[in-house]
């Protein structure tokens, strides 16, 4: 008797401060701030339908909240710039199950032909150096995926890389890009299949993360000479992206589930301590 | 006259705001998991003073089984039991609904700020005199090479710091080269982001590889530079002693 009241009374409370535990303890930790001061991630919203490929200014991108991400000289390698044009730039997102649009939206005063714009993807399981993927010392790195698009022409070209020098136009070009300028600001879209034939390409799998980096050249020309080229850029860091995964109602089932073994739990104490009671 | 049960909870209510609301006046604040868990060891002393003897245990359960048990009551207490009843259930399924629901955070990664460096750069010792002239040479290269990043006054806010993630060490802060000895710059300078282990994840950081492009000399005076302008001295065995 007395073992069974103990027993009774060890689980009974267990069971509610794991619970009270889980609710009130871990809930109330803040999520950690940002080291610089902008977003982590992109989102790349599901929607139904065709995507705004062809309009950087669609009234669809409006729809959409964006993420912002602050971007550096290029200081990591020569030739190296110590100022840059674009300082920081927003990024939306979005899918349809088939193809994604990614829209970069910078500050640049002026719009110039040598303007481009590029978005860098980690390809594969191993990680690879923002830098074009170049050689780590004790980590074995693997390659990048990099879309370029130069205002001159809308030309748009789907790269790879792993490590300096090595950055090659691939045979399949699946990136299409294109951009608008406007009031000093440009706005680039990029487009293309989540999913490719070609594994120089990243595979987009919705639900799942994605490294990706950005980079930027003002193509204005002072004193005769272009003044950001080839590695004299803007750049950001590794940062993650996502397509959106489609809405998984099995959640709901686990919480009617939940909610289940919570009452049978009740049910099998109360009968014991009804039974206990009347012995 | 208190019981077991009153006291129990005011011994627990006092434990909290002890470890959320005191504490953190003279140390840095717990974190929520480390409250809870010492939480949790209050409360398993409770319970285990509380079922040391029968009667205590009569005490200490036997209101609640009665409660529970709902037997004989009416009015507020059967109001009172019916709601404990159906939140419970309720909480735990708004538990399962939160841990499972689709997080827009990517997941999390802990990176090791100063990892093990290689062996062979282990206690080296910086071969150049601590005199004036190096440690002009070593702040003049600093400001050539590692100002636009560290900053021109040490603290890691040059002007293309904000693009970075991780940002650039802050060499004023204490808990950065303070820390460290000299052959530890030495290794990271050398050998730049490019160098790091996997927990120190080099593929995000924009640490040159300056070995490829200044001679040994320059790093070690740099580091001259960086300590004496950061205001800070190697760490160094003797001090550990």
């Amino acid at each position: 008797m007395l073992n069974r009241l103990r027993f009774l009374s060890t689980i009974i409370f267990v069971g509610v401060f794991g619970i009270l535990g889980f609710s009130i303890g871990f809930a109330s930790d803040p999520p950690p701030a940002d080291e610089v001061g902008t977003s982590v991630s992109v989102r790349m919203y599901q929607v139904e339908g065709a995507l705004p490929v062809d309009d950087p200014n669609a009234a669809q991108w409006e729809t959409i909240p964006g993420s912002e991400f602050n971007l550096a000289p290029q200081v990591h390698w020569p030739e190296r710039i110590q100022e840059v044009t674009v300082k920081s730039v927003k990024v939306k997102g979005l899918h349809n199950g088939q193809d994604l649009a990614i829209l970069l939206e910078y500050a640049d005063p002026t719009e110039d032909p040598k303007d481009a714009a590029a978005v860098e993807f980690m390809v594969g399981d191993k990680k690879a150096h923002f830098a074009h993927g170049q050689e780590m010392l004790q980590v074995e790195g693997g390659p990048v995926n990099i879309w370029f698009w130069k205002k001159e022409h809308d030309k748009t070209l789907d790269m790879s890389a792993k490590g300096f020098k090595t950055l090659t136009t691939q045979e399949k070009q699946d990136v299409k890009a294109t951009g608008a300028w406007a009031n000093g600001s440009w706005k680039v879209v990029f487009t293309r299949a989540l999913k490719t034939e070609d594994e120089q390409d990243v595979q987009i799998e919705p639900g799942e993360w994605r490294s990706v980096a950005f980079a930027f050249w003002d193509g204005a020309v002072v004193d005769g000479l272009v003044k950001e080229k080839g590695s004299q850029k803007a750049v950001s860091s590794w940062w993650s992206i996502r397509a959106e995964p489609s809405a998984d109602n099995s959640i709901f089932g686990w919480v009617i589930l939940g909610l289940a073994l919570a009452a049978g739990f009740e049910f099998v104490v109360i009968r014991k301590l009804r039974k206990g009671q009347s012995a | 006259m208190r019981g077991p049960i009153a006291n129990g909870a005011i011994l627990l209510a006092g434990m909290f705001v002890f470890l959320k609301f005191i504490l953190p006046l003279l140390t840095a604040p717990l974190p929520a998991s480390l409250i809870y868990l010492y939480l949790a060891l209050t409360l398993s002393g409770i319970m285990i003073f509380g079922t040391m003897s029968a009667s205590s245990l009569e005490n200490l359960m036997g209101p609640i089984f009665r409660f529970l048990s709902g037997k004989g009551q009416s009015g507020i207490g059967q109001m009172a039991r019916l709601a404990v009843l159906v939140l419970f259930p309720l909480l735990v399924g708004w538990q399962t609904y939160t841990r499972l629901a689709p997080s827009d955070l990517p997941p999390s990664e802990n990176r090791t700020i100063h990892p093990a460096p290689p062996g062979e750069f282990v206690g080296l010792a910086n071969p150049y005199q601590n005199n004036e002239a190096n440690i002009n040479m070593g702040k003049g290269l600093y400001a050539a090479y590692c100002s636009p990043c560290h900053g021109a006054n040490y603290d890691g806010k040059g002007t293309a710091a904000p693009g970075f993630n991780p940002p650039p060490a802050n060499f004023s802060d204490p808990g950065t080269i303070a820390q460290l000895q000299e052959s530890y710059l030495f290794w990271r300078i050398k050998k730049g982001g490019v160098g790091l282990p996997v927990e120190g994840m080099p593929w995000k950081s924009a640490m040159p590889r300056w070995e490829v492009e200044l001679p040994d000399e320059f790093i070690w005076k740099i580091i001259m530079g960086e300590y004496d302008g950061a205001h800070q001295s190697p760490r160094t065995w003797e001090e550990e002693e």
